[in-house]
């Protein structure tokens, strides 16, 4: 591979699009050519400053009750003519589907229409809102360098500092073993409240833990994916635990779900 | 609420504002509603930014017919009107700018492809289906979107190190 074809490749690479084969050529290529290094250097530092600093617009209030009237006014003159809904495969795994899916699974369009409408006035909890609010405060924080407060691999040092801050405590764990090296900590508003991050390194990840008393509205251990990061969620010792990182879903939630539970390391308090 | 959201940025990049992203996610979702025998279960999202782009350039011809531009070219064009090569006078007045404006000064062929990319994360052949464009002209105007944007970020400094996490 020639340096023309590395600059015409080298975008698709980044973006992951490019195959195997001609991806370990390029790479082969760029290795012994710093000029092409450099160039593939500029695309991921773009990359990356588009993806965090462009603003990302939500929804407002406004829309999503304008969408639900007119929605609703739309119902009785649809329902006759269509008669039943069609009846797609269903995915549990497809929390998104859940969104236009759930109500035509449930029953004629009418359903589907009312649910889809109820739906833009009542957002669920999870799935929806709070993973896109954490990843803006992952993304936030690791731009704006103040992803750690206090910047500790002690447990000892990092829990203090946290109950100083806050009316709970937490456990905190060193993860070492299992490969998590503990940063330090923050602290976020999260709904209005402050709220407990631990900052823990796996690899070349970066992942913010939110930790806060366990709430009615917590969500379940679940994974959500908000602009190619992931969201894993689990409870324990009486808290919601909520990791953000760019680490892979699997990995992620294992480790989130071993912090509530404590069996990460040698136990914390 | 992923995809009203979704829906909503996509439109309001297109639109640069936020009531004419209103309107045009509004129209999105009454047509999903009719549409909704086309819907997958596994691409609920990419079909739902489907109807907003379309609902998008629908309100487009309706409202500014003369941004309306089929030809990625003459968009490119259309913006840089001064110079004998449109593309180097368009990335110098992107230079100026920081980089979300610099995004929302790009034509829209461009606009949308690295708005679905970079803030929906989809993939080269969900934003082809979306934008209704073959694989290697999303390939393309990717490149081309990003190569005026690089200006912007080399501009202000933004290198490698500061890209990364850092420890």
């Amino acid at each position: 591979m020639n340096c023309d074809e590395v600059i015409s490749l080298m975008g698709a690479d980044v973006d992951g699009e490019v195959d195997a084969l001609r991806s370990h050529a390029l790479r082969k290529h760029v290795a012994g050519c710093p000029a092409c290094g450099q160039r593939v250097e500029a695309q991921r530092a773009l990359k990356q400053a588009l993806r965090t600093e462009l603003p990302c617009h939500r929804a407002p209030a406004s829309l999503r009750e304008r969408v639900a009237i007119a929605l609703r006014a739309q119902v009785p003159a649809q329902v006759p003519a269509q008669g039943h809904a069609h009846s797609p495969a269903q995915s549990r795994a497809d929390r998104r589907w859940r969104w236009f899916g759930a109500g035509a699974l449930a029953g004629g369009l009418a359903a589907a229409l009312l649910w889809f409408a109820g739906s833009l006035w009542h957002p669920g909890s999870f799935g929806e809102d709070l993973p896109t609010r954490l990843v803006g405060l992952h993304t936030g924080a690791t731009l704006g360098h103040r992803l750690i407060e206090v910047a500790s691999s002690d447990r000892h040092t990092v829990k203090p500092w946290l109950s100083a801050r806050l009316d709970y405590t937490i456990p905190v764990l060193d993860a070492a073993d299992a490969g998590f090296t503990l940063l330090g900590a923050r602290i976020d508003r999260l709904d209005g409240r402050p709220v407990a991050v631990l900052v823990y390194r796996h690899r070349q990840h970066m992942i913010d833990v939110h930790v806060r008393p366990l709430a009615a509205d917590a969500p379940p251990a679940d994974v959500s994916v908000v602009r190619g990061f992931n969201v894993a969620a689990a409870q324990g010792a009486q808290m919601s635990w909520l990791a953000t990182s760019d680490l892979n879903a699997a990995e992620l939630a294992a480790f989130v779900s071993g912090l509530a539970s404590g069996k990460l390391g040698p136990a914390g308090g | 609420m992923v995809h009203l959201d979704a829906g909503y940025n996509l439109a309001r990049w297109l639109t640069h504002d936020a009531s004419d992203a209103q309107d045009v996610v509004q129209d999105a979702c009454l047509r999903a509603m009719k549409y909704m025998d086309s819907l997958h279960a596994d691409d609920g999202r990419a079909w739902f930014l489907t109807i907003v782009r379309r609902a998008f350039y629908d309100w487009l011809a309706r409202n500014r017919p003369a941004l309306l531009v089929h030809d990625p070219e003459s968009a490119i064009d259309a913006l840089a009107d001064e110079a004998d090569n449109p593309e180097q006078a368009l990335a110098r007045k992107i230079e100026r700018l920081a980089l979300a404006e610099a995004v929302a000064a790009l034509p829209l062929p461009f606009r949308e492809v690295i708005i679905l990319r970079e803030l929906e994360d989809l993939s080269y052949k969900e934003i082809a289906r979306i934008a209704d464009v073959p694989l290697g002209t999303v390939m393309s105007r990717l490149s081309r979107a990003r190569r005026l944007l690089q200006a912007s970020v080399a501009l202000r400094g933004l290198g490698a190190s500061s890209a990364g996490d850092g420890a």
